[in-house]
């Protein structure tokens, strides 16, 4: 029942995100060698206190996780930082945007400000526990920012991550 | 010890379900002038509802409010709130978020029969662009007046991308929320997403205390007086040093301390400070002289690192801040006591929950301390015996 609410949500919500998308242009920025489409996001799926452990087995390297709210107004910022860091790189690198706080329709409104972004989540439960299943340490502060380099190495930053960081994810 | 009142909550006004829109538990408390506690919220419905407790054990039925189908922002940060006027007012006021991203309203009812009807809402403000008038806290002053004080981006949008944080805005009603004055700035470079706390001086006069951008990147707190007029007439009243580009999420609070009119304040905060070379986050607790300066020698922090949202009230020398954590599969409301002006604390436990849970809220009246903690289950009342 979840999942066929979620493909036609998500069904409804792509053709929509589609179209202002492209109204506002960033269609354009999104087709640059380094990023993936924004069409190309399959859907918006759950993140609960278990998604991060599978995560780290699965996901591809090197990645970036970014972790936001819908009140986050330096979270798009951060993110640009990301994207600009791998515009040109090939193959495509995957930059993830979590949501923390809203999903469904409200979560793809925000899509909007994340140009470049490859697959979004959405928190599903409390939002202490999922965050301490990311990083016990990290505090209610958002962007919260993980990358995982082709080693599987992590790096963890509140905020945009330094240049340092950034090439040392890079390689 | 801490007395638990539990108080169930009426079918329909919590839970939700596994996944569908999670219930938003941000809810604002007052004290009515008869002694009886108020709550305001949403429900699962996400319907605005008020309901009061006159036993501090059990809540009323609760009393749906016709917002005319404005969404309401109740989650984290930003709740809605109500205050208490001397002539019978009761306002509510609440962000309506708008169809753009980090934009909002501020909207309001008001009663003027003690809170049994509600006018329809009204937008606060006079500014009406799609921009950020959102977090906004609400209070009177000893005069009556009722001072609305809120994050607003009208400043950034002027100046562009080169303008830092948002803005610090208030207006002041003199009516209990009839009419309103001109918007006007307290401050520029706030903090963009944290709510603001608000006490009263020894003088009456509200005195807000806000996190505030320094520089380019410093995000610590500052205060000031509401009722001086001028714009960033302001002191810093935190030094973290704290260097991010970021959101915290985390307001401070504010308490005045004592009887006597140099006694100063009692601020709770959260911030990362580099202590030895290395990045502490820590809730933390400090005395602001009257002019809202931290007294540098009382700055401590919570005895707990999971400490998040921690609030503050005092009554003469007694002093009580709470907050909640989160470890091993639970959250916990604890509180700090102090009987002694806030030179020794005693820790307490007053409750655990699993599953979603608000912020806590202290609310004091000259009788009763209390907080209180809204669950998934209920929206709990802990009353603070010193």
């Amino acid at each position: 029942m979840k999942s066929i609410f979620k493909a036609v949500l998500w069904l409804c919500l792509l053709a929509a995100a589609s179209n202002a998308f492209a109204q506002s242009g960033a269609s354009k920025s999104a087709k640059t060698p380094g990023t993936i489409q924004m069409s190309q996001i399959a859907q918006i799926s759950d993140f609960d206190e278990s998604t991060w452990a599978q995560l780290l087995k699965s996901s591809p390297r090197p990645a970036a996780y970014l972790f936001t709210t819908s009140y986050c107004s330096s979270c798009p910022d951060a993110f640009e930082q990301l994207h600009k860091a791998v515009l040109h790189k090939a193959p495509a690198m995957p930059l993830t945007v979590v949501m923390m706080d809203v999903s469904g329709a409200q979560a793809l409104r925000h899509a909007l400000h994340f140009q470049g972004l490859t697959q979004m989540y959405a928190f599903d439960g409390y939002a202490p526990a999922i965050r301490y299943s990311v990083d016990p340490a990290w505090p209610d502060v958002t962007p919260y920012i993980v990358l995982i380099d082709k080693q599987g190495h992590l790096q963890r930053s509140i905020g945009a991550p330094s240049a340092k960081a950034l090439r040392a994810w890079l390689g | 010890m801490a007395q638990q009142a539990a108080a169930p909550a009426a079918t329909g006004m919590s839970g939700h379900a596994s996944h569908g829109p999670r219930t938003q538990l941000a809810t604002g408390v007052a004290f009515g002038p008869d002694g009886s506690l108020w709550m305001v919220g949403l429900d699962a419905k996400q319907q605005l509802y008020t309901a009061n407790s006159t036993d501090l054990a059990t809540w009323s039925t609760p009393h749906v409010l016709d917002v005319s189908a404005d969404p309401i922002s109740a989650d984290g940060e930003n709740r809605p709130k109500l205050a208490f006027g001397p002539s019978g007012q009761v306002v509510i006021s609440y962000t309506r978020p708008l169809e753009k991203p980090y934009t909002g309203w501020i909207r309001m009812l008001r009663s003027t029969d003690g809170g049994a009807t509600f006018s329809p809402p009204f937008t606060v403000h006079k500014d009406s662009q799609e921009i950020t008038h959102r977090f906004e806290s609400i209070a009177f002053d000893a005069s009556g007046a009722l001072h609305t004080v809120w994050i607003d981006k009208r400043d950034m949008l002027l100046a562009g991308k080169s303008y830092v944080g948002a803005a610090i805005y208030q207006n002041v009603s003199l009516d209990g929320g009839l009419t309103f004055g001109p918007d006007s700035k307290v401050a520029d470079h706030s903090c963009e997403c944290c709510r603001i706390a608000l006490a009263q001086g020894p003088d009456g006069q509200l005195r807000a205390l806000w996190r505030h951008v320094f520089g380019s990147s410093t995000r610590d707190h500052a205060f000031a007086n509401l009722s001086d007029g001028a714009a960033n007439g302001f002191k810093r009243a935190t030094f973290d040093e704290w260097q991010i580009q970021a959101c915290p999420h985390q307001g401070p609070g504010l308490a005045l301390a004592g009887t006597s009119p140099h006694a100063g304040y009692h601020a709770v905060w959260f911030g990362i400070r580099k202590e030895k070379g290395v990045d502490v986050a820590a809730a933390r607790y400090a005395r602001l002289a009257e002019d809202g300066q931290p007294v540098a020698a009382s700055v401590r922090a919570l005895p707990d690192p999971q400490a998040e949202h921690a609030d503050v009230v005092a009554i003469g020398d007694k002093v009580a801040i709470v907050w909640r954590s989160f470890q091993g599969g639970q959250t916990s409301l604890k509180a700090w006591i102090s009987m002694d002006g806030g030179k020794t604390f005693e820790q307490r436990l007053l409750a655990t929950a699993h599953g979603n849970n608000d912020h806590p809220r202290l609310i004091a009246n000259d009788s009763h301390v209390v907080a209180v903690w809204r669950t998934d289950e209920k929206a709990e009342i802990h009353e603070i015996n010193f």
